[in-house]
């Protein structure tokens, strides 16, 4: 199974999404992969009407979502039906197609109350 | 370090344009020559800001194409590319290369040419700035980014939509006294509020049209420049930095960090504060970056800038005008040209030549130009240099 990743310094534990090879916090360029979580909180999103090539029906809801500890991503969410602070969990699937050929990644699925 | 000043300016009208990318860096670097006056003059050096010509207009190395056209051969020529900051890097680097005295009599012209391409062409390719993992491939298009920062404004300030439908009645209403701006139509806060839904809080009049133009400067020392003008233009600081490109990594996705870093530098090489401003040219590609920007580049305290605009601070009659040329909403957006003809307007404003939309008392001018979504911004002052 996929495993939404991110990477976290060896020197001071930040963890970053996405990677970059000198640690924003103190410039350390070692990393290890980890897991960013299975849980994240809506902070912001968009219903796109406007939508660019591949995406099949508009609109097209994008957010950004919160792991906490100041680790968040940036992806679709998988709603027509977007609240701010909803609990969403990262899914691998298509986003789109880009020059014919399908693209895949992690989205957001709304986490459902029980 | 030598005083560098701005000593011609010109531009072509915002729209679209009826010649090509080349027809239009001329025209606009012609009008600048003739304006400083230097038609005879041997030119060191020519810098030539563009975004996206290789795509649009199916043209490279485009400096070497103006040089010919304008016959400023053999100058230095070299186009530079910074999404649509371009410009504003063009001019810093011109600036460095004539402050620092190694070059004398310089020409700065940001083109683009961007109706020869589909608006989902151009949109993809405007939104190809944006991180090509973690942004791009999900679909993320720049009035998206736009939409997203609307939210978080008015989910933490009390923003509202009437804001920004203010913002764009008075850019509009700014662009309709201005000859060269793409957008000669006023619009009201209810037609506003009543257009096509572009990205959810967005609407079609809260974004910036796609605009063909091009403007231009000459540059040479202020020493020098008394020589071919009255009213030289002086470059009194500029400020450039960056920041991450991911949205979601920034400190705070509320925060141009960029823009704040740039000012700071800006205002220090001037020696000067924000209060100090006259009139500003911020990069308004949406209404909300207006007032994002007037707070980070230090005019409004955080969250207060949509209040400066309920009390028409930054009218064309208020305390601090800002984008008196119609801004990127009005004026239009040729994006590798825009920081350009925001120079071009603040030189026109400074030296009082701008008719019905001059703003009074104009002796100190800001124009903020950015590129990706904030995270590359080029800031400058310029001042009455007579």
């Amino acid at each position: 199974m996929e495993r939404f990743i991110g990477y976290k310094c060896k020197s001071c534990g930040r963890v970053m999404y996405p990677k970059h090879d000198r640690c924003l916090t103190c410039k350390g360029t070692e990393f290890e992969e980890v897991e960013l979580g299975k849980e994240a909180k809506l902070v912001t999103y968009t219903k796109l009407y406007a939508i660019p090539e591949g995406i099949e029906m508009p609109p097209l809801t994008l957010g950004i979502v919160d792991f906490g500890n100041n680790v968040r991503a940036f992806g679709q969410i998988m709603t027509d039906d977007p609240q701010l602070g909803m609990k969403l969990r990262p899914v691998w699937g298509k986003l789109r197609k880009m020059r014919g050929k399908d693209i895949y990644g992690f989205k957001f699925e709304p986490i459902e109350k029980s | 370090m030598r005083d560098v000043a701005i000593i011609g300016a010109g531009m072509t009208k915002f729209g679209r344009a009826q010649g090509d990318l080349m027809d239009i860096l001329a025209e606009a670097s012609m009008r600048a020559i003739k304006d400083a006056k230097v038609e005879k003059e041997d030119f060191d050096a020519v810098y030539v800001a563009n975004m996206m010509a290789g795509e649009t207009v199916h043209q490279t190395a485009i400096a070497s194409s103006l040089v010919d056209r304008i016959n400023l051969v053999p100058a230095a020529a070299e186009r530079l590319e910074n999404g649509p900051a371009a410009s504003g890097s063009a001019l810093k680097n011109a600036f460095i290369a004539v402050a620092s005295g190694f070059y004398d009599l310089v020409l700065v012209a940001g083109g683009e040419k961007m109706s020869t391409a589909d608006t989902d062409v151009v949109t993809d390719l405007v939104a190809t700035m944006t991180h090509p993992t973690a942004e791009y491939i999900h679909g993320v298009t720049l009035p998206a980014m736009g939409a997203m920062l609307t939210r978080l404004y008015m989910e933490r300030y009390g923003l509202t939509e009437r804001h920004l439908a203010m913002v764009a009645v008075k850019n509009h209403a700014n662009a309709l006294k201005n000859p060269y701006a793409h957008i000669q139509r006023a619009c009201t806060v209810e037609g506003a509020m009543s257009s096509g839904i572009v990205s959810d809080p967005l609407r079609l009049y809260y974004v910036c049209p796609i605009s063909d133009g091009s403007a231009a400067v000459v540059l040479c020392s202020l020493d020098k420049a008394k020589e071919f003008t009255d009213k030289p233009v002086r470059i009194a600081g500029f400020g450039h930095a960056t920041d991450v490109q991911a949205v979601h990594e920034r400190e705070d996705p509320a925060v141009l960090k960029s823009v704040q870093l740039a000012s700071k530098q800006a205002f220090k090489m001037a020696g000067m504060k924000p209060a100090d401003i006259d009139v500003a040219e911020v990069h308004d590609a949406f209404e909300i970056l207006e007032i994002v920007e007037s707070e980070d580049v230090g005019f409004f305290e955080k969250g207060k800038g949509h209040i400066a605009v309920e009390k028409r601070v930054t009218a064309l009659d208020g305390e601090l005008p800002i984008n008196p040329s119609g801004g990127l909403k009005a004026r239009g957006h040729a994006v590798g040209a825009t920081g350009m003809a925001q120079i071009v307007e603040l030189v026109w404003q400074l030296r009082g030549e701008c008719g019905e939309r001059q703003v009074k008392e104009a002796k100190k001018a800001l124009a903020c130009n950015f590129g990706g979504f904030g995270n590359n911004t080029v800031i400058h002052i310029l001042e009455q240099g007579w």
